[in-house]
């Protein structure tokens, strides 16, 4: 067989080098081929991770044991000599850019694959990756000089069982550098300042959302074969919105990193809410910020929390009442008694506090004319239990009221309660907020509840200051929200809403907050639901197919209304004509829709259906291997046959 | 029921002598409190201060529990049935009964090692344990005590302060603690045998003490029946035992002096008894109420409940009791009569928790009934979880999908409720169109002029501390442009109020549908483990019942045979999900096919709700046969 010149660039000999020419022969294998080019480059390293790519065909040649006239390699083809594994700089769900090695040669799913592993992400089928938006170049220098967290020196382990180390998997405990990454990945980062949020791209209409979905990779095919190069930038993101076995346990990345994504979500009002769902959003950050930051102290067993819980209520009874040795010599369970200012809204009266003597005891509250008449029957005795507690507090107008909707059988009891000052509102407040559950003021969690109260007071103080992002305990309340509340509400208005949805949640610990956080994310109407411009066929206008995990839905572009929706559980099969992208689905019934998708490829529409009806394939029992077959089956269209 | 042993009747008297005015509650709770430390204390392992028990305030409770019971009797004689007292006699009995059991030491290993200060404190409520001890323990040799007895009369003093002067006298003459003797172990047989008498009794002497007190017209009322047998049915179990333990106070005196010396063992032994002695008491503090409960045929039946039971539970005995057949749809239904409004308890719910809420001379009623509402959101979820338009029907199989996938999943998902209902002005009898729409937050409206985006939307309420309840004929009551309503308000509120919200459905349909969606959005998860509860138990009355005829086996057999195939759903391969997913697919297809029929017949006159339901009972097929499962 007669031999010829196969050209090739060794990428490893520099830039400049000029290509290697090998003599070849047709029924050579790739295997081959290699060896010659190792040879030739009198360069001794480890070769094992480079391969061949084939720059015309924009294909690797990975099977060693092909010949070249198998592979259909002929004189005119330049090939490159390259790793598999290269540098990429990825954006995470929380904003921060990482550089990690991610395999430019296998198909991005197991790319995925691979940097989750290393990253110790469990499921890594829910992610993807995404080109990122496409920025006005005269940014791109100033990104340059973002904080950029490197971790490429971390070999890719093969091993799917992470062994821990200082509570990290160990290739996170080789270095501070390493740790520091972890600890990125693993807690929330602090809140961005508000102008931070309102520079960053917003989806203005459900146009604008069907543009994200345009950008998303073919998981079937590798990073290479896309177009993607050394050192690119591109977006890790939760694709598919079924988040299968969920535990705190293991998934302390993927819990924060998908509470990054739908926090995110809701600053950039990619997702809609109501204004009582921002506020409590809204808290819930503020809270899970809090929390991660003094996460280290938190640390402690479980054990501990016993003691600690039984130490802090002797500490309540000790400190609860000045006179604590009387107290405990009475036996009586401490009590608040303090002058406080009441009032009670009629209808035509005039706003008007009248100053008594109050006491709180167990769950009750009772009111006296003065001190002097505190032995005597009370003018009132309020049980607190089942009311609904309500702050009603500015600070820079001192004002400290509670209000108080106490439920009675003739209706809702309405009564203001009026402080003097923060200190004596964050004890009552703390007290109501106890009682309206049925607690006293013996319970361990008063005087944290006081302390939280306290100290989401004094940010309230701080928010006049000069807008920072969250360092330690003074945030602007902006930062919470999305720009429209932002807009609608200034920073004074805002903190007593969020204070209120606060009140209900600051007991939480931190994995129940971001798990609270993604409940409410995943119970709006609108979540997980992926945006297409498609057009029906038959139809001459363009509309919106809304895909979310169990159903396609319909939206009328005009409107925004849904016209039908369609569930997975009554989809016969649906099919892909490539020629003319189309997707052809069959319902029960004899129900035939078709479409083809305007400004995404139609196979990433194929591959989010496909994706979705993987996802729930997934068994309910553990299992550690993922059927990666089964998922290319599933998506991978015409290529994958 | 009158049978009073004289025996009994003088611990009564002697009891009443000694109290006085003295709220016998407050006493009692202030005790308890202490023992409540102990117990904990005790199992912590750990010492902690006696002093730190809060004086536990029950007398607010126990008289609400008075009022509520008493009411019910009252009800019941006004109406002029016969209140069926043997059934009640039964529920205490059975309440003795497992009072007893808890009683008998049981043989777990102690951790508690008799070394520590803790133990030493436990000491005095042991004495009194051992009142409580069916006999295990005469034969026991007597033991020296190495014990700081001072630390322990100190101790007992400062738990009996408020007992009666006989027990305050024992604490001084404890030389030793141990065991019992034989008059002490006939004595407790006796008294638990009795004590329910003579707590009836004493408790009615009681009531007469704290009329002054509390707020007591309805007891006045109860106590001028002339019928003796109503008295004696009325007790209240905290003040039974408050007799109990005064009584065996003063026995302890007796009884300790006889013992002198003592050992680990025995002491371990006698650790663990504390312990149960403990639990017992703890049991005794749990307050139970006498409730009557009113049947579909204007019959009624009293019951005894317990505080702590669910209404699953109750709903349970109920039908143990009244061998009606085992039906999903049996229900407890609140009706509120005065506000013509109703609801029916969700199985989780407290009972006795509910109940309180009602006033003192309320007139509304617990009905036990079958409600085909109950449950058909899982009999047919597709019609309230697709929010379709119209009735339909749904294979078997993907019913289960349909669920697994609202109820099981990381999140509930709220059916997609909006349209326009009509709302009541506050106030007044005119009623306005809005455009409602339900989210897991709450229900929200559309302000005039906007679209119905969800950064627009008015929060209407929000549902943590509301219950959602069905209004009766308010289109004479209130105007109401339909009979299709429903009522928003808090639990606690039973008279007209501006809290109150009530909103008008075009049809029936859109009146389930959004209940069945409030539900959703307010307990989530916990409807479908009602409901797969409920299954359970009316599968194992109907596995029994299948014994003697096999038709309803082989009837859901055929029924669920597969209907549709969907190529690519979760649920593609029938045989796999029908072995990993166990029993509640079981369940599922068994009870799909029995009910199917039920429904059917439901779902065509469904929902002319109400009163017309009310001599429905025994519409579905009947087992007679008592559930044998005991849990």
């Amino acid at each position: 067989m007669a031999a010829w010149d196969l050209t090739v660039t060794v990428e490893d000999l520099g830039p400049d080098a000029p290509p290697l020419q090998i003599s070849v022969t047709s029924d050579l294998h790739i295997g081959g081929v290699i060896l010659k080019l190792v040879e030739q480059t009198n360069l001794k390293r480890d070769w094992s991770d480079h391969a061949l790519w084939w720059e015309q065909k924009q294909q690797w040649l990975l099977r060693t044991g092909w010949t070249l006239d198998k592979c259909g390699v002929h004189a005119d083809a330049r090939l490159i000599f390259t790793p598999q594994h290269k540098p990429l700089r990825l954006g995470l769900p929380n904003g921060a850019t990482l550089k990690m090695r991610a395999c430019f040669s296998s198909p991005v799913f197991r790319t995925v694959m691979g940097i989750c592993r290393v990253l110790n992400l469990r499921h890594p089928e829910e992610l993807s990756l995404l080109r990122p938006v496409e920025e006005k170049k005269k940014k791109k220098d100033k990104d340059s000089s973002e904080e950029l967290y490197d971790l490429t020196d971390v070999p890719l382990t093969a091993g799917s069982v992470q062994a821990l180390y200082n509570g990290m998997p160990a290739h996170f405990a080789d270095s501070p550098k390493t740790e520091a990454v972890y600890k990125m990945l693993s807690v929330s980062l602090p809140s961005p300042a508000p102008e931070a949020i309102a520079k960053l791209y917003r989806p203005a209409s459900i146009v604008d959302k069907t543009h994200i979905h345009t950008r998303w990779l073919d998981s079937s095919r590798s990073l290479m074969q896309q177009g993607i190069q050394e050192n690119d930038k591109l977006g890790l993101r939760f694709k598919y919105y079924t988040f299968h076995d969920m535990d705190p346990k293991y998934d302390a990345v993927r819990l924060t990193q998908l509470y990054e994504q739908a926090r995110w979500a809701i600053l950039l009002e990619d997702i809609d809410c109501t204004e009582e769902e921002m506020m409590l959003f809204g808290a819930l950050q503020y809270h899970i910020g809090k929390q991660s930051l003094s996460q280290d102290m938190v640390s402690s067993c479980q054990g501990m929390d016993d003691l600690e819980s039984a130490l802090k209520s002797l500490e309540v009874k000790m400190v609860g009442d000045g006179n604590s040795t009387d107290m405990l010599d009475n036996m009586t369970a401490p009590e608040l008694n303090d002058h406080l200012k009441i009032f009670r809204p009629k209808r035509l009266t005039l706003k008007g506090y009248k100053q008594y003597w109050c006491k709180f005891q167990e769950t009750s509250i009772s009111y006296y004319k003065s001190k002097e008449d505190r032995y005597g029957e009370p003018i009132q005795q309020l049980n607190l239990k089942g009311c609904e507690v309500a702050p009603d507090v500015n600070v820079a107008g001192q004002k400290f009221c509670i209000k108080l909707l106490i439920p009675a059988p003739e209706g809702m009891n309405e009564i203001y309660l009026r402080c003097e000052n923060e200190k004596q509102y964050s004890q009552w407040m703390a007290a109501c907020k106890l009682a309206s559950k049925g607690l006293t003021l013996l319970d361990s969690s008063y005087q944290s509840e006081v302390q939280n109260i306290q100290t989401f007071l004094s940010m309230q103080r701080s928010s006049s200051a000069a807008p920072t992002s969250q360092t330690d305990e003074s945030i602007n309340t902006h930062s919470l929200v999305s720009p429209r509340y932002q807009k609608k509400y200034k920073p004074k208005q805002l903190t007593p809403r969020i204070l209120e949805a606060y009140q209900n949640i600051a007991q939480l610990s931190l994995t129940s907050a971001i798990l609270k956080f993604l409940q409410i994310w995943q119970a709006l109407p609108d979540f997980g639901i992926s945006y297409f411009m498609v057009r029906f066929k038959g139809s001459r206008k363009d509309e919106v197919l809304g895909i979310a995990n169990n159903r396609l839905i319909r939206i009328d572009l005009g409107v925004g209304d849904v016209v039908k929706t369609w569930r997975y559980s009554n989809m016969r099969q649906w099919n892909v004509n490539w020629d003319i992208r189309q997707v052809a689905i069959e319902f029960d019934g004899n129900i035939n829709i078709a479409f083809g998708c305007v400004n995404a490829d139609c196979k990433v529409v194929h591959e989010y259906i496909g994706g979705y009806i993987f996802m729930s394939t997934r068994a309910r029992q553990q299992s550690d291997t993922l059927n990666e077959e089964l998922f290319h089956k599933l998506t991978g269209g015409h290529e994958a046959l | 029921m009158e049978q009073f042993s004289d025996d009994e009747l003088d611990h009564a008297a002697e009891e009443d002598s000694d109290k006085e005015d003295q709220d016998l509650d407050k006493m009692f709770g202030a005790w308890l409190g202490e023992l409540d430390k102990l117990t904990k204390s005790l199992d912590d392992g750990r010492p902690e201060k006696v002093k730190k028990a809060p004086l536990r305030q029950e007398s607010n409770m126990a008289n609400m529990a008075y009022r509520f019971s008493v009411y019910n009797i009252n009800e019941a004689l006004n109406q002029g049935d016969a209140v069926d007292l043997d059934a009640l006699m039964a529920d205490l009995c059975s309440i003795e009964q497992e009072l007893s059991t808890i009683s008998k030491p049981s043989s777990a290993s102690s951790h508690l090692g008799l070394t520590g200060d803790a133990k030493v404190r436990q000491k005095p409520p042991a004495g009194r344990s051992h009142s409580t001890k069916v006999g295990s323990s005469n034969s026991r040799p007597p033991l020296a005590s190495n014990f700081s007895m001072d630390d322990i009369t100190a101790q007992l003093e400062k738990a009996s302060q408020s007992m009666d002067e006989a027990a305050r006298q024992s604490s001084t003459s404890f030389r030793s603690v141990g065991t019992v003797t034989e008059h002490e172990v006939r004595s407790f047989v006796h008294s638990s045998r009795s004590s329910i008498n003579s707590a009836s009794a004493s408790s009615m002497d009681s009531l007469d003490i704290e009329k002054p007190k509390s707020d007591t017209d309805g007891l006045q009322d109860g106590q001028d029946q002339p019928s003796s047998e109503v008295n004696n049915v009325i007790s209240y179990y905290p003040t039974c035992w408050m007799d109990f333990f005064s009584l065996s106070l003063k026995q302890l005196r007796d009884l300790f002096e006889g013992y002198m010396q003592h050992e680990e063992q025995a002491a371990k032994q006698k650790a663990e008894k504390i312990r149960v002695a403990l639990e017992k008491i703890k049991e005794a503090q749990v307050k139970k109420l006498v409730i009557r409960v009113h049947l579909s045929d204007e019959s009624s039946k009293t019951v005894m409940v317990d505080e702590r039971q669910t209404v699953r539970q109750v709903l349970d005995s109920l039908l143990d009791k009244s061998h009606c057949g085992y039906s999903l749809d049996w229900s407890l239904v609140e009706i509120i009569s005065e506000l013509q409004m109703e609801r029916i308890f969700e199985d989780h719910e407290n009972l006795v928790e509910n109940l309180l809420n009602w006033t003192r001379d309320s007139t509304n009623r617990l009905m036990f009934i079958e409600r085909i509402e109950k449950y058909a959101l899982f009999k047919n979820p597709q019609n309230y979880l697709l929010g379709r338009k119209e009735t339909c029907e749904m294979a078997d199989r993907n019913k289960e999908a349909l669920l697994e996938e609202c109820f099981c999943g990381s999140s509930i998902s709220v059916p997609e409720m909006e349209g326009v209902l009509w709302l009541k002005d506050d106030g007044k009898k005119s009623w306005k169109k809005r455009y409602f729409l339900l989210r897991a937050s709450g229900i929200y409206y559309v302000p005039k002029g906007k679209a119905k985006a969800s950064r627009d939307l008015v929060c209407f309420l929000q549902l943590d501390h509301v219950n959602v309840y069905l209004g009766q004929d308010y289109r004479s009551k209130y105007k109401a442009p339909t009979d299709y309503c429903m009522v928003l308000k808090h639990p606690q509120i039973q008279k007209k109020s501006q809290y109150i919200k009530y909103l008008c459905c075009d049809d029936v349909r859109t009146l389930h549908q959004w209940v069945n969606g409030i539900r959703i959005a307010k307990y989530g998860k916990l409807l479908y483990l009602n409901y797969q509860e409920a299954m359970r138990r009316t599968e194992a009355a109907h596995d029994w019942s299948s014994l003697s005829s096999s038709s309803i086996k082989s009837g859901s057999s055929s029924s669920s045979l597969p209907e549709s195939q969907s190529n690519h759903s979760s649920q593609s391969d029938s045989g796999v999900s029908e072995t990993t997913s166990s029993g509640h697919v079981r369940s599922q297809s068994v009870v799909s096919s029995i009910f199917s029929e039920a429904w059917k017949r439901g779902s065509q006159g469904n929902l002319s709700h109400n009163k017309d339901h009310l001599g429905d009972c025994g519409t579905l097929p009947m087992f007679t046969v008592p559930r044998y499962i005991t849990c």
